[in-house]
């Protein structure tokens, strides 16, 4: 209690101090104007949540650093073309392809016909998202694989438990297992464990890897809902394609009244619908979860840039609470991407769970 | 008109926050009573929090999703 | 509205990126960790029922052996109890025995004594009695030449032999 207070006391006065300087100098401030370029917060989110075809990884001495991505484009007449992503930068025209500045496909690749309308190709571009997805995939497979080698080398019962890096990929493979796939999805947890599993940790990374503001890391991939879709369709699929006869009927012909379903198929239509906001729901919120995550750490992150033409003392001010509120929001981030991917295995070990009764209805 | 629009969908987020937030805050009260009451369950009450909170929060996005097709 | 647009092109990458990792993870990953801590599992929980077990049997064998050992010291009490009574009994005997010896030496010499002074007192009173016989004879011979004297004689030693006796 003792250290609570003396804390607190520290804060107030800092607090104070700020205001002071604050009231001080604003007038100040606020007479010398601004410089520099404007800083506009929703660009810059933007940027970040959206996709981009070049890996922009910060501006050094005044230069942009980016690491050019390879475009991919199929179209009916040039079949498909491939070309790096420099020979776009600017606005330049390549091969009748451009990155639209405006309109509906603003910020994508279209191709340019001759008299001046814009079609956008089939992109299988490797764009920043799809360049981070490979490079935490790839992270993915070497952990667990690095883990599942360890257990392939020393794969007698009686040797010693795993110490390191199998020992944690253990620890978090048993507790979720027994905290969250046994309990939910039932007997026959065994057949689904391993996808259950590889969307925890596909889904874990990812988020932690989005988190990460350095190089090889700092895309948003889970905060992207084609990401989310394939990971809901994915446990859908998975759902209903084992889903037990017993599943089926109690979604096709349920155990209510008769007049709920016999002339018109009342209950049948909203498990039918049910069956596919299950997925959807889950597709949201890890995409709501993350994306607005990355938000409000990139805004709070602008206030220091945004507060630069307001006066050395507000800007002082602002980016101490920035900071702080930075610090906050990324603990609390750390927490969210690990729940989120929880959240993400444990609703589907309960839809798959489900889906496996024999018996008693939910 | 457009205008309208972009205030109809923050206006109806917040409403979908305001509901959510009121529905979890009540399923957070309850399993803090409950495993104040009986703390040898609390692994169970809070999977079941969590399955139940996130029910609701589906809700809630599916109404922040539809805020996002009318901005 | 855009950001809930899934990408086309993005939604192939990740589509293929997410099925090799699934593919790669539910062949080569995650089913041998989970087999090897299955196995772990199975493994402990065997130890540790054997362990009770000879730990159960270890107890057995702690209790046998003490009920062993019970049983020799009270043997060795009871050899020790019959060796003592045994000593005394024989003790006993012995001491009757002897005592028995004793008493029948004892007896046979008082006997033996008793027999030797009876016949001492036998020859002792067959000399006094041929002495008296003799004295007497010498002393009748020259006292008693009348018959009177004689009676008298014979009166008088009669009584004193009567007053001897009373």
């Amino acid at each position: 209690m003792e250290f609570f207070r003396s804390i607190n006391k520290r804060i107030l006065a800092l607090a104070a101090m700020v205001l002071l300087v604050f009231f001080c100098v604003v007038p100040a401030g606020a007479s010398s104007g601004g410089e520099g370029e404007d800083v506009v917060v929703k660009d810059i989110v933007l940027e970040h949540i959206n996709d981009s075809y070049e890996w922009h990884i910060g501006k050094f001495w005044g230069k942009h650093v980016a690491i050019p991505l390879p475009v991919i484009l199929y179209t009916k007449e040039k079949g498909l073309v491939c070309f790096s992503s420099s020979h776009l930068h600017g606005g330049h025209q390549y091969n009748g392809f451009a990155i639209a500045q405006e309109g509906d496909y603003a910020g994508k690749v279209v191709e340019i016909l001759p008299c001046g309308s814009q079609i956008r190709p089939l992109d299988f571009s490797i764009t920043k998202t799809v360049a981070g997805l490979l490079v935490n995939s790839a992270i993915v497979v070497l952990m667990i694989l690095g883990a599942a080698r360890y257990y392939r080398r020393n794969g007698k019962v009686d040797s010693q438990a795993p110490k390191g890096w199998a020992g944690l990929v253990e620890m978090l493979v048993e507790s979720l297992v027994d905290g969250v796939i046994k309990p939910c999805v039932g007997p026959r947890y065994r057949k689904f464990a391993p996808y259950l599993l590889t969307a925890f940790t596909f889904i874990f990374v990812n988020n932690i890897m989005g988190i990460i503001p350095i190089f090889p890391a700092g895309t948003n991939i889970t905060g992207n809902i084609a990401a989310t879709l394939v990971l809901a369709v994915a446990t859908f699929l998975v759902t209903n394609l084992y889903g037990t006869k017993h599943y089926w009927k109690e979604v096709l012909w349920p155990d209510v009244p008769l007049w709920l379903k016999a002339p018109l198929p009342i209950m049948p239509a909203i498990e039918i619908i049910g069956l596919f906001t299950k997925p959807f729901a889950l597709m949201i919120r890890l995409f709501a979860n993350i994306m607005a995550g990355h938000s409000v750490i990139l805004i709070l992150t602008c206030i220091v840039f945004v507060t630069v033409k307001m006066g050395a003392a507000v800007n002082a001010s602002m980016s101490a609470v920035s900071i702080f509120l930075g610090i906050f929001m990324n603990c609390l981030e750390l927490l969210v991407a690990f729940l989120q991917a929880y959240v993400f295995t444990m609703l589907s070990s309960v839809f798959i769970g489900m889906a496996q009764e024999g018996g008693e209805h939910h | 008109m457009e205008t309208l629009g972009i205030l109809g969908a923050t206006f109806g987020a917040a409403l979908a926050v305001i509901g959510a937030a009121f529905g979890i805050g009540k399923i957070g009260k309850a399993a803090m009573e409950a495993i104040g009451r009986q703390p040898e369950a609390a692994d169970k009450v809070r999977t079941t929090m969590i399955i139940v909170a996130a029910l609701i929060e589906g809700v809630a996005l599916f109404a922040v999703a539809v805020c996002f097709m009318a901005l | 509205m855009g950001l809930l647009q899934p990408e086309s092109g993005l939604l192939f990458w990740m589509c293929l990126a997410f099925g090799v990792v699934l593919f790669l993870l539910c062949k080569f990953g995650f089913p041998i960790i989970l087999r090897s801590i299955e196995e772990r599992k199975e493994y402990i929980d065997s130890s540790l029922e054997e362990a009770g077990k000879a730990r159960q049997e270890t107890m057995h064998l702690k209790e046998q052996g003490r009920q062993v050992m019970e049983e020799a010291q009270a043997q060795r009490w009871k050899i020790l109890e019959d060796t003592r009574a045994e000593q005394e009994k024989v003790a006993g005997e012995m001491r009757q025995k002897a005592q028995q010896e004793a008493a029948a030496i004892i007896e046979n010499a008082r006997a033996e004594a008793q027999a030797q002074k009876e016949a001492i007192l036998r020859q002792a009173n067959e000399h006094i009695v041929t002495l008296a016989v003799a004295v007497a004879q010498k002393m009748l011979r020259q006292q008693l030449q009348d018959t009177k004297a004689q009676a008298e004689l014979a009166g008088r030693i009669l009584k004193e032999m009567d007053d001897k006796q009373n």
